[in-house]
């Protein structure tokens, strides 16, 4: 039960030994060290936590380790995006349920039940002190007796449904009072009368889409709030403000406008707050950029009228007005000027003005316009960047995004992700969707523009803890490793599109091949092995989702290699010396499915073919030879000829003309020359110099049975 | 899969595994034809059900991963990887460590599903250089020692009360211990000025909380709910007991030879009769008051000193060889006997 347990040691001191009861050390001197060489100094200032985020900052980040709401267990690290999500809303889903009990039966856990005789039921809590987080949630009903208590409290903890609901048991306006109407009535106007999302659930949040919110009136006409308003006589400046501003955030431009200069004529005065909702909404009353730029004027100026200073987040809503006009000239030369004016009045943009400025220069079928490096010395020269607005998230994000599509620049990169690496600016990537698009760009620039070793370096700490990269950038990482030749990667990047959930994208899967195949020749022994083993995994692999699909009977059917994609796995694993080696077993499927025209199309280096040909012969493999010449032969490939007399030549251990001249003879006599085996590679000889086999139409068949025998001998 | 496994798992322990279990499944097909025969012939009654545990399979996934062990770099800041106290991983921990009991000549089980290993608790969390980090990190919310208080006996001299509490961390909903409100003070006796009477009184009214031994007078308080309460009656009480001691009650005069708690040689008939003796041997004859022998000078006896010395240990710490020696050689000096010899 007690885990720890510690000793302090307390020295009181003790002034003069004959008098005990007046104990020093109290009364501190003021200075940092001690005055005289004995009494301690004073106490150095701290918070409560102050220690223990001294503590934390010692600790860095750890590459090879998951996030820390996952097991640190290899059977339960999520790998795959999916995984993560499943795995962190599985244990959100726990913590849901556990505190539905807890609201559902909350007698168990604030009351004590006594035995008997008097059954009798006490408050108790187990905790102390108590933690209103942890208490049990009211839950309110129709029987449910309320006060005024209870909607303070639900104002409070943002229980918009629960407020309604006691706002109408308490029987509706005429009973609650100025204060409380009041209360509610900006309650109301925040949320526009929908339940918020609860802030307790921090999982569901970072993992919710977040679509980007769509500029409709959402605002609820002759809805409760504007009733609260209507009832609310003499209307006070509080009323307005907060009237004015929901009906502003939820994009009910024209009647904002219309009351705040209700407002400003009957002399109620109006709060910065009030003009920075109204300039946000400002391009919903007119058409045009020249009228929409007049009347954001016009706004300020009345701004300047009604004696209030701006602020930063009026800044932030001209600068998102203007950046939701459109583009152009004009706009970027006001915005740059709205900009100037401000820094003039020392204001200093914040993040979210930098995203709309991002937003504003940097189209993606614009000139290309160099701000962000401008925005980012100004940034690191900050001690520290704090979130104020909600679009702050968005910053990040656009700006990695400027970086990747508009400026192409990977310095520029990299220095956007060390300053969102510094210090606990972190907190500013926003949710897990925009997270995994930061990364998307800065995985994608980091391939398309950095040296090779940067790129990697990158992909080792960020891969796969940080972020599973998506088909598409797993497909730049691809191409990537094909351009510097990594063998080894590419190997590793098979297992990697398993890991990941992937390896079913058959393009993804055809992009590797080709890629390994086009490498291949550059590596070691020891990482060619490595890659053979991987293409025969790979054909496994699309057999084991074949079976699944045929058991499980899905709906979407698996798509199959093409023969591109077949051969090159024949080519890869046929590299093989021993003829022991398990890979010829890959060979003769890889085959027999291009045969039995499981892969689609043919393929587009007969060759490769038949130097799998011409290798499986050397390696004794005759089966294999004479199918895949056999192949070539049906698909009507002049490599057919040539790849059947070499072969012939590697098995009968004979030059070339010499085969060439046994060729010319009968087929009857070569039967009793030539062993069974051997057999079927001049069958294919005829039939890709004639267009029909040699015998008769079994012949096709018999030669099926004499490979079969043939791999039997070996 | 098994190439991918392999892959993922370099160690070969794996693909060994995998044998394992390809042997395992084809027993297990045995097994099961086995049956068929045998039962046509004769129903076995399976009490230990051993057929079905046999036959339950293992369902193993495929993708998993490597240890992340394996993947640390050599260069790596241990403490982000283990920056708290946790029971022992096995796939975190990149050191070979074995542990467990096995008979003679075998290697101890590796680490891996080692339950001795996550038994024991580990300090992988407080390795020298996260201390140093640590205590670095820590300096800023420091003061300076004060500089005069630079051995034990400074600080013995010029903070002698020590207070000893604990406090109590646990997991759980309160924070509240009740152990936590008893509080200890502890305080040298020679450091509160006493005179002969105040301390004998002092130790009397302190009763067992002082130490002979260690010189120790420690006062316990758990009577208050809370510790600061607890904290201010033992000061309380040590302030009382101090006071008290110096206090002279009237009745307190009354205390006769009978009641001394110890024995003063000065005010005894030993000293009486050396006195006497002393007197004879000077042919002195007088008449002396038992003030006046009381104030007798003893320095100009010979040895009477290393007598009287003798005499009240030999009475104060009880008999025992040593005092009893003592007394014979202070003796023979006094009258001038040879010394004893020893006979062996």
């Amino acid at each position: 039960m007690y885990s720890n347990i510690i000793l302090p040691r307390q020295w009181s001191r003790i002034a003069c030994f004959c008098r005990l009861s007046t104990i020093e050390g109290q009364k501190l001197p003021q200075s940092g060290k001690s005055s005289d060489g004995i009494s301690p100094p004073p106490r150095i200032p701290r918070g409560p936590t102050d220690i223990l985020q001294a503590l934390a900052a010692t600790v860095g980040p750890d590459p090879t380790a998951a996030h820390y709401k996952y097991h640190d267990d290899p059977y339960l690290i999520p790998l795959s995006n999916y995984r993560k999500r499943a795995y962190a809303l599985s244990a959100e889903a726990g913590r849901k349920a556990a505190a539905w009990i807890r609201d559902e039966h909350a007698s168990l856990f604030n009351t004590r039940e006594w035995d008997p005789p008097s059954k009798l039921k006490t408050p108790y809590y187990n905790a102390d002190p108590i933690i209103d987080a942890f208490e049990p949630k009211p839950i309110y009903n129709e029987e449910s007796k309320v006060t005024e208590e209870d909607l303070k409290y639900t104002i409070n903890n943002a229980l918009l449904d629960d407020s309604i609901k006691i706002f109408q048991l308490l029987g509706g306006i005429e009973n609650i009072s100025e204060e409380t109407k009041l209360a509610l009535l900006q309650f109301l106007c925040f949320y526009n009368e929908k339940e918020p999302d609860s802030m307790e659930w921090l999982e569901e949040r970072w993992f919710s889409a977040n679509v980007r919110e769509r500029q409709l009136a959402t605002w609820k006409l002759g809805g409760l709030a504007d009733k609260i308003f209507a009832s609310i006589e003499p209307k006070t400046p509080e009323a307005y403000c907060a009237v004015i501003q929901g009906m502003a955030k939820h994009y009910q431009a024209e009647r904002a406008h219309a009351l705040s200069q209700e407002a400003i004529e009957k002399g109620i005065p109006l709060s910065t707050e009030v003009f920075n909702s109204l300039l946000a909404c400002v391009g919903f009353l007119r058409e045009g950029t020249a009228l929409r730029a007049e009347a954001l004027k016009g706004l300020l100026t009345q701004m300047g009228e009604q004696g209030l200073s701006p602020n930063e987040e009026t800044l932030t809503a001209c600068l998102r007005s203007i950046s939701s006009w459109g583009g152009g000239k004009m706009l970027q030369e006001l915005a740059l000027q709205v900009v100037a004016e401000f820094k003039q009045l020392g204001i200093q943009p914040g993040l979210s003005a930098y995203y709309y400025l991002l937003c504003l220069f940097c189209k993606e079928r614009g000139p290309r316009i160099d701000i962000l490096s401008g925005i980012l010395v100004d940034l690191e020269n900050r001690e520290n960047l704090d979130a104020k607005e909600p679009t702050d998230t968005n910053f990040f994000i656009t700006a990695m995004g400027v970086c990747s599509d508009h400026l192409q620049d990977i310095n520029m990169a990299e220095r956007v992700h060390a300053l969102l690496m510094k210090g606990d600016n972190y907190k500013l990537v926003g949710d897990a969707y925009k997270e995994s698009i930061y990364y998307r760009h800065l995985v994608t620039v980091a391939c398309r523009h950095a040296p090779f070793e940067r790129t990697t370096e990158l992909l080792d700490t960020l891969v796969p803890n940080v972020y599973v990269p998506e088909p598409s950038v797993m497909e730049e990482i691809i191409k990537t490793l094909e351009v510097a030749g990594a063998g080894e990667r590419l190997a590793q990047a098979w297992s990697q599109l398993v890991v990941f959930g992937i390896a079913k994208r058959v393009r993804l899967v055809e992009r590797l091949l080709s890629a390994m195949s086009s490498t291949y020749e550059y590596q070691t022994e020891e990482v060619k092995g490595k890659m053979r083993d991987a293409a025969a995994d790979i054909l496994k692999f699309g057999k084991i989702a074949e079976n699944e699909q045929n058991a499980k009977d899905l709906r979407t059917p698996v798509q199959k290699l093409s023969a591109n994609a077949v051969s090159n796995i024949v080519e890869l694993c046929s590299d093989v010396k021993d003829t022991a080696d398990a890979n010829w077993d890959a060979v003769s499927e890889g085959i027999q499915r291009l045969k039995q025209s499981d892969a689609t199309g043919v393929p587009s280096r007969p060759q490769a073919l038949a130097d799998v040909a011409l290798r499986a012969a050397t390696a004794g493999k005759l089966g294999i030879a004479a199918s895949a010449v056999q192949y070539l032969a049906e698909c009507g490939f002049e490599e057919a000829v040539p790849a059947s007399i070499q072969a012939l030549g590697a098995v009968l251990n004979r030059p070339q003309e010499e085969v060439e001249t046994l060729l010319e003879k009968q087929r009857a006599d070569l039967t009793k020359a030539v062993h069974p085996s051997a057999l079927a590679l001049v069958d294919a000889y005829y039939l890709a110099k004639t267009g029909a086999p040699a015998r008769e139409a079994d012949s096709s068949t018999s030669s099926d049975s004499d490979s079969e025998s043939s791999s039997d001998d070996e | 899969m098994s190439v991918f496994i392999k892959h993922y798992r370099p160690c070969g322990l794996v693909s060994g595994f995998n044998n394992k279990i390809w042997r395992y499944n084809s027993t297990t097909a045995d097994v099961a034809t086995s049956k068929n025969e045998e039962d046509e012939e004769f129903r076995v009654l399976d009490i230990l059900k051993k057929r079905d545990r046999q036959q339950r399979r293992v369902a193993r996934r495929a993708d998993v991963q490597p240890d992340r062990a394996d993947r640390m770099a050599v260069d790596q800041n241990w403490g982000n990887v283990w920056p708290g106290p946790k029971s022992f991983h096995p796939s975190s921990v990149p050191l070979p460590l074995r542990q467990g009991y096995v008979p003679r000549g075998q290697a101890p089980p590796g680490k891996k599903a080692n339950a001795e290993l996550m038994k024991i608790p580990n300090f992988l969390h407080l390795t020298p250089p996260v201390i140093k980090a640590q205590c670095e990190a820590l300096k800023p919310f420091c003061t300076e020692w004060p500089k005069l208080l630079n051995s034990e006996e400074a600080i013995e001299k010029h903070y002698p009360v020590e207070i000893i509490s604990s406090d109590y961390c646990h997991a759980s909903p309160s924070i509240r211990n009740p152990l936590a409100r008893i509080v200890t003070l502890r305080i040298k006796l020679s450091t509160l000025n006493l005179d002969k009477h105040a301390k004998d009184k002092f130790i009397r009214l302190v009763g067992d909380r002082y130490d002979r031994e260690t010189d120790l007078v420690t006062i316990t308080a758990d009577r208050c709910p809370v510790k600061k309460q607890n904290l201010d009656y033992v000061n309380y009480l040590l302030t009382a007991c101090y006071h008290e001691s110096w206090n002279v009650e009237e009745w307190e005069k009354d205390k006769t030879e009978d009641d001394m708690e110890y024995y003063d040689w000065d005010k005894n008939a030993s000293k009486k009769s050396l006195v006497n003796w002393y007197l004879r041997t000077k042919n002195e004859n007088r008449e002396l008051t038992d003030e006046e022998y009381v104030a007798f000078d003893i320095s100009e006896i010979p040895n009477g000193e290393e007598y009287k010395n003798a005499v009240s240990n030999y009475l104060n710490d009880g008999e025992s060889e040593v005092t009893v020696k003592n007394y014979a050689k202070s003796v023979r000096k006094l009258l001038g006997l040879p010394e004893a010899k020893v006979v062996t």
